[in-house]
Parts: C-alpha cells; structure tokens; sequence
C-alpha cells in the first residue's frame, strides 16, 4: 500500500518491530534484575536510582550516543532497539519490585511453611501474583516505545516517524496527521492487546477489585 | 572517538560564540521554564478544582494515559505546519506534554488526601477555599511536584526535537551534526541534554523531598516514589 | 508428639526471644502456647517446622530431632495455619486447599476432589471450591486455611493466632468448628495465641510463657483457673477465673428441686411436651431465662438459676423437657462438695 510516495505496512511493521521487540528484551532482562533488586537492599539501592537516571535521558540523545557505546554505525536499527530496550529495562524493573512488594507477607509464609522451595514459590506464587502490576508496566512501556521509535527518524532510522519528517520537509500535513493517528491506533491497539492478556493472565484479578472498592 | 569528543568541549568557540554551549544551553532552559511555567498556570487550577470536587476525573485519566502515547515528534511538527516556524508551536507543542502530568499529579495529590483530615476541617469551621489552601494544598504538594518533575523531564527531552523544526537549543548539535555527517558534534550534543536532564532530575528530586512532610532529609538513597513512572523519556 | 528440650533463641541483635523452654505436647492433643506479645510464643511454634531454628536445644517430632531434616520436605508433613489465613489470591479455594497435595505429588485432579470432601468437613459449601479467596467472607477463609492444613493428612498441626482476625461471633464459631474436627481426626495441634479465654475453650494443656520466653506454667485450662502459679499467671487468666472455672466442673449429681415453686407465686409454663415456654406470675408473662441441659457444666447450671426472673434455673433433658428446678444454694454446696477432689481430673468434669 502506497500513501504519500510511501510503503505504509513494510513502515507500519518496522514500527511495530522497533517498539515491540525492546519492550520483550526489556521484560526479559528486568526479571531476574528485578527480583534481585527486590530481595536484596543493597541491589535495590544500586539499581532503582540507577534506572531512574537512565529513564531521564532523552531518546534522542540515547539514540545518539548508542554507537558511541556499541560500535554500531549511526544508521544501525540496532541503536533503537538498544536505547527503546533500556527505556524498557528502566520502567520494568521498577514493575517487578513493586509487583513482588505486592505480595502479602502471610501469602509468603503460608508458602514456605507449606513446603514451597525457593524456585517454586518464586513461579508458583510470586510471579504470578505480580501480574498486574507487571502488564500494567508493561503496557506504559510498550505504549511509550511507539511514541519514541517516531524520535528516530531524525537521526534517518524512525519506522512511521518518516512520515513526519519528509511531511516537514514537504509542508504537508495531511502526511503528518496520517503518521499521528496511525501510530496512536498501533499504540492503543497493543495496549488493549496487553490489557485482554493481563485478564487472562490473571483472573483472579478481577474477583479482588469489587472487594476493594467496598472497603 | 572520545579525544575528539574532549576536542569539541574544551574548543574556546564551543564557549563564547553565539552558537556556544552557553547560549544553547540557556535557550534549551528557556523553552523549558517557558513551557512548565505556561502548563503550570494551566494545570493546576483544573487540578486542584478536580481534585477538591471530584468532578472530571475521567479526563485526567483519560488525558495522562492517551497522550503517552502521542509522538511528540509528529505533534511538534504538525504544530510547526498549521501555526508557522518560530516559538509558539513549539511552545504550544510542548505544553501539550507537559499538561498531563501535572493536571495529574495536583488531581492525585489533592484527592488523596486523608478524607478525615478534609472532614475535621470542614468541622473546625473552614470555608473550602481554607480548606484547599491551608489542608489540601500543602498536603498535595509532594505529588505535585513529582508531576512537575515528570513534566519538566518530558519537556527537556521533546525541546530537543525542537532543534528540527529550526529552533535552537542543546538538540541544534544532533540536528546540524546529523545534516554535517558530523558525528562528534552529534555525540556532543547528546551528552550535554544527557547531563542537563540528569541535573534536573536530581535537582527536582531534591525539591520533592524538601517539600515532603516527615522524610528525613539525611537519607542517602534518593526517596523514588511510585510517581516516577508517570512519563518521561521523549 | 512434639517435644522441645532446653530450647533457646537469641537473635543476632542481643534480644532473646526464648530463655529455655521445655516442654511435650502430647499426640491427638490440643496445647496451647498463651501470652502476651514478645513471650516467644510464635518462635516456639516456628521452631517445629524450622521456619525457626533454635540457637541451641531441640525440637523433636515423633522422636526425631527436626534439625536433621530437609525444611521443604518436613513442612509437607505439617499442617498451618495462620492469621488472617494466608489464601493464595490467585488460586480458586480449591486449588487453594489442594496446594500441599500437589507438592506432594498427587495427581491435580485427585487432590481437588479430595479438597471439595474437605470443604465440607470445614463447614464450607463445596460450591465455595471455584470462587477466589477475595470473594469470600473473613470466617470462610479461615475455614479454608483449615481445609488447606488439614489436605496433606498430616498428624501434626500448627495454628498460629489462626482466630485473632475476626468478630467474636465468627470466632466462636471456628472455636467450635476446631473442638468437632478435632474429635473426629484427633490430630497434635499446637495453637498459638494471645487470649486466655481461647486457650481456655481450646486447649487440653495450655502452656502460659512470659515475656522473654519462660515457661511459667503449663498444665490443663482447669487447673490453670483454679491453680495459677504465681502472681503473673493470676494476673494474665484474669478476673472472673472463679466462676470461669466452674465450666470445668459437672453438674451431674446437682440437686434438682420441684415445680411448681417459689413462695412469690412464679409459675414455670411448659408445653405440651413439657418444654418451658416462660415464667408467670400472676397476670404477668416474663421470659424463660438461660436453661441448664443435663450433662452441662455448673458454669450453665449456676447462670441459669441466676438469669431467671423467678431466683431458680430450670433444668433440661435432651429432649428440652423440663428435670427440675435449680437452686443457687444448690450449685454453690455441690461445689464445695467437688472442691476436696481437684477440678479438672475430677471424673465428672466436662469440656
């Protein structure tokens, strides 16, 4: 499909690509760094201010200085992937620390004292218990990964972020307006994806939230 | 790589021409207090009336979770289209980032409030504008500076995208070194709004935790509040 | 039977949490571990499941040191409970109560059939089996959490402060759910808590401990009323122990006076069962106060000549038909009389 002098699915699936693959890398990588952080004081007083400075650098800047950190060259997607994956690892990490903080203490001690060994109470209780903050994270970081894989068609590597560029360059608006609104429906699309996931995920859930509006 | 990195910041041009890290860095602040402070004026008082009366939440949620996922670059751009090249759509661009997170962290502050607190108040015989200013408001506060510093990140991040749309600032370097093939002075540039919104972020943080009652200052770990993953990173 | 010989726990800071405890809790009985905050009572009962290890001393289960065991595996034989019960929130009551099961390695489908028998036994509706935990009542979860305990079919129990986080109606009424499950399994429990009044109802032994964790007596409910050891167990049984002790001593040979009575001109009124429907005296109806059923304690038959209008209780068989009338003066000679024989090995007592 041809809009604007533009392939717009290879565009929309380059986007999709660049935003999505970070945001699984990031989930991948914050696990273990979360439940680290989370079980020991000392990691979480090294890690979560740490990820809070990363979170503040501008993507712009991170997208620049990535080749400087991996020896890739300027033009190399692999900038993105790296700078959206750290965005990623920064939001996440935080999402499983208070994912697994939310798990009630006397949930922990039914578990031990009923046997569970470390490992198994990890995916047999924690985990799953931490679900909903942890799509919750994961649905602000795969939301913000979209908008920010755009940022980089500045430095010549933005998936449908182009379509604002070159709209720039040729005053026209209707391009610009184009990329917007399909950018956002990809965004809110995936987030409602997460969402249904999220439920499925954890049923349980659901049943909680009435109590907790009653109290 | 990194010795022509130390060339271009210690180059003497790099700290008195017009085109200098100085004046560029100054114009990068200024876009950015411009903006926060206009958002600001904005923001709050839709915040804090939400927020005393309960009326108009959805469009605080509403507003900080679709806007997320607005990219800023096509925002900034379509501004520069419709309004012309120059300071206003750039400043309107940006407001419009700006705004979620404060409008939420005064509506968040405000209506959480112990609602005893509010009551006892109400009961001492308070009217509700000494209500809002002299119970809500200070006790808002450390949120609401939480979402001015949410904001203030975003906008620091997006007025480096400004530099595309022909206006100064630290994001000039990224852009002009990006149409030079120049990459030191891209590098240069990324540094240098590394280091800005890091000094920012500190700073405000510092703020946060003054204005937070009953937190020991001597803490040494920063106090990072749930808050933080509002949205930054632009 | 659990066993704990010169235990001893100290922590890393200095505080010492148990001095030297030692103490049997006899199999297929109920022991209570009750006192005030900071007594070691929880640590003692973490120590047999080595969520807690002593510092020195052991913890024999059964005979065997429990410190030479692997903690999962050893926890797998041992049932627990604890306040608030602990439910896994993101596993429907069933599962919930089939978790131990599983870790032992039964088949799922197996042990959530065998969870459904046991909500029953607990009092549940099986249909309770599918909810979440956070659907259900404060009471019905801690029923679960028996369930849970009781679905490994282990000899041994630990219930920690199991009842403290519900209404005193609730309370009651899972003190009295234990007491029937406990009759029909007679299992080793050993209940932790810090009310005298459930250590009371509860126990079969009930060992009072100190803060600092001393032992400062351990012998049965009965004897702990009419017998404390010294000023601090006095002090912590409470007010009211005489007549709280009363509940330990049967009624069996009490009296039984004559209706119609009283010189005021009252008039038991009975159906035509012989069942007491109320008082009257003259034109006026008044209401039956508490009744005294045969076989009961001369705690109810004392209440029951108090309660009622007409200063004498009514006695009951078990078929609610009235036996006779109870004098206070009555209660109060049969108590003297039992008072030569100790209260609680007394071969009337009751529980």
């Amino acid at each position: 499909m041809r809009l604007f002098g533009a392939d717009i699915l290879p565009l929309a699936a380059e986007h999709i690509v660049l935003a999505l693959v970070p945001v699984l890398l990031g989930l991948v990588i914050s696990l273990p760094l979360g439940w680290w952080a989370w079980s020991s004081r000392g990691a979480r007083r090294i890690l979560l201010p740490l990820t809070g400075v990363l979170y503040t650098i501008p993507s712009l800047a991170l997208f620049v200085v990535m080749p400087l950190v991996l020896g890739t060259r300027i033009l190399d997607p692999v900038n993105v992937v790296v700078a959206l994956t750290i965005y990623a690892v920064a939001l996440l990490v935080r999402s499983v620390v208070d994912g697994l903080d939310e798990v009630p203490g006397e949930v922990l001690t039914a578990g031990v004292a009923m046997g569970y060994r470390p490992l198994g109470l990890l995916f047999g209780v924690q985990l799953p218990l931490a679900v909903p903050v942890l799509v919750a994270g994961v649905r602000v970081a795969a939301v913000s990964s979209f908008s920010l894989v755009a940022v980089g068609a500045i430095i010549g590597q933005g998936a449908l972020g182009t379509l604002f560029t070159q709209g720039f360059e040729r005053f026209y608006t209707a391009q610009i307006v184009f990329g917007l609104v399909s950018i956002l429906v990809l965004a809110l699309v995936i987030d409602g994806l997460l969402m249904l996931l999220g439920r499925l995920l954890a049923p349980w859930a659901a049943a909680r939230a009435p109590q907790r509006q009653a109290v | 790589m990194f010795s022509s990195l130390i060339a271009w910041f210690t180059a003497s041009a790099q700290w008195s021409s017009t085109t200098g890290i100085p004046t560029r860095l100054l114009q990068h602040l200024g876009y950015t207090a411009l903006t926060v402070l206009v958002a600001a004026v904005i923001a709050v008082p839709i915040g804090l009336y939400i927020g005393h009366t309960g009326r108009g939440r959805f469009l605080v949620v509403g507003l900080a979770n679709g806007l997320r996922a607005l990219p800023e670059l096509g925002v900034l751009v379509l501004f520069v289209l419709l309004i012309g090249l120059g300071l206003t759509p750039v400043v309107l661009a940006l407001m419009l980032l700006a705004i979620p997170p404060l409008l939420a962290g005064t509506y968040a502050g405000v209506s959480g409030v112990d609602p005893a607190a509010v009551d006892a108040a109400r009961g001492v015989g308070m009217t509700e504008r000494q209500i809002l200013v002299q119970v809500e408001l200070p006790n808002a506060l450390p949120l609401m500076v939480a979402g001015l510093r949410t904001a203030t990140l975003q906008v620091v991040a997006t007025a480096t995208i400004a530099a595309f749309v022909s206006l100064g600032g630290l994001g000039r370097y990224i852009v002009d070194g990006q149409a030079q093939r120049d990459f030191v002075q891209m590098a240069g540039g990324a540094v240098l709004v590394a280091l800005l919104a890091i000094v920012l972020e500190v700073a405000l943080q510092g703020l946060q935790r003054a204005v937070t009652p009953g937190v020991r200052r001597t803490r040494s770990t920063p106090v990072v509040g749930k808050t933080d993953t509002v949205t930054v990173g632009g | 039977m659990i066993e704990f010989s010169d235990v001893r726990k100290a922590y890393p800071d200095g505080t010492v949490a148990l001095t030297s405890l030692s103490l049997t809790a006899r199999e297929g009985e109920i022991t209570v571990l009750v006192g005030p905050s900071g007594c070691g009572k929880t640590t003692t009962l973490r120590m047999v499941n080595r969520m807690v290890d002593p510092s020195s001393g052991t913890v024999r289960l059964d005979g065997v040191d429990v410190s030479t065991q692997d903690p999962p595996t050893l926890r797998r034989g041992i049932g627990y409970v604890i306040q608030n019960a602990g439910l896994f929130p993101h596993r429907t009551v069933l599962d919930n109560v089939a978790t131990v099961p599983v870790l032992l390695g039964r088949r799922r489908s197996e042990a959530r059939s065998a969870a459904g028998e046991l909500l029953e036994r607990v009092g549940l509706d099986p249909k309770v089996g599918s909810r979440y935990p956070a659907q259900l009542s404060g009471g019905q979860q801690q029923r679960v959490g028996v369930a849970r305990a009781l679905a490994g079919d282990a000899p041994v129990l630990l219930m920690d402060e199991p009842f403290s986080a519900v209404d005193p109606v609730v309370r009651a009424d899972l003190q009295d759910e234990l007491l029937r499950l406990q009759s029909e399994l007679g299992r080793t429990i050993l209940f932790v808590t810090h009310d005298i009044d459930e250590a009371i109802r509860l126990g079969d032994m009930v060992a009072v401990l100190r803060v600092g964790g001393t032992l400062a007596q351990f012998a049965p409910p009965a004897e702990l009323l009419a017998a404390p050891a010294d000023d601090f167990v006095a002090g912590f049984v409470g007010r009211d122990r005489g007549y709280r002790r009363l509940q330990f001593v049967g009624a069996g040979s009490l009296a039984l006076s004559d209706f119609p009575t009283t010189g005021e001109g009252w008039l038991l009124v009975v159906d035509d069962d012989g069942r007491p429907t109320g008082w009257r005296q003259g034109e006026e109806h008044v209401a039956l106060g508490t009744v005294h059923a045969e076989g009961g304690s001369l705690r109810s038959a004392l209440d029951a000549a108090l309660s009622s209008p007409a200063g004498r209780g009514v006695a009951v068989d078990d078929d609610g038909r009235v036996l006779g009338g109870i004098e206070p003066e009555a209660v109060i000679t049969l108590l003297h009389a039992s008072a030569g024989s100790t209260a609680g090995s007394s071969p009337e007592s009751v529980r």
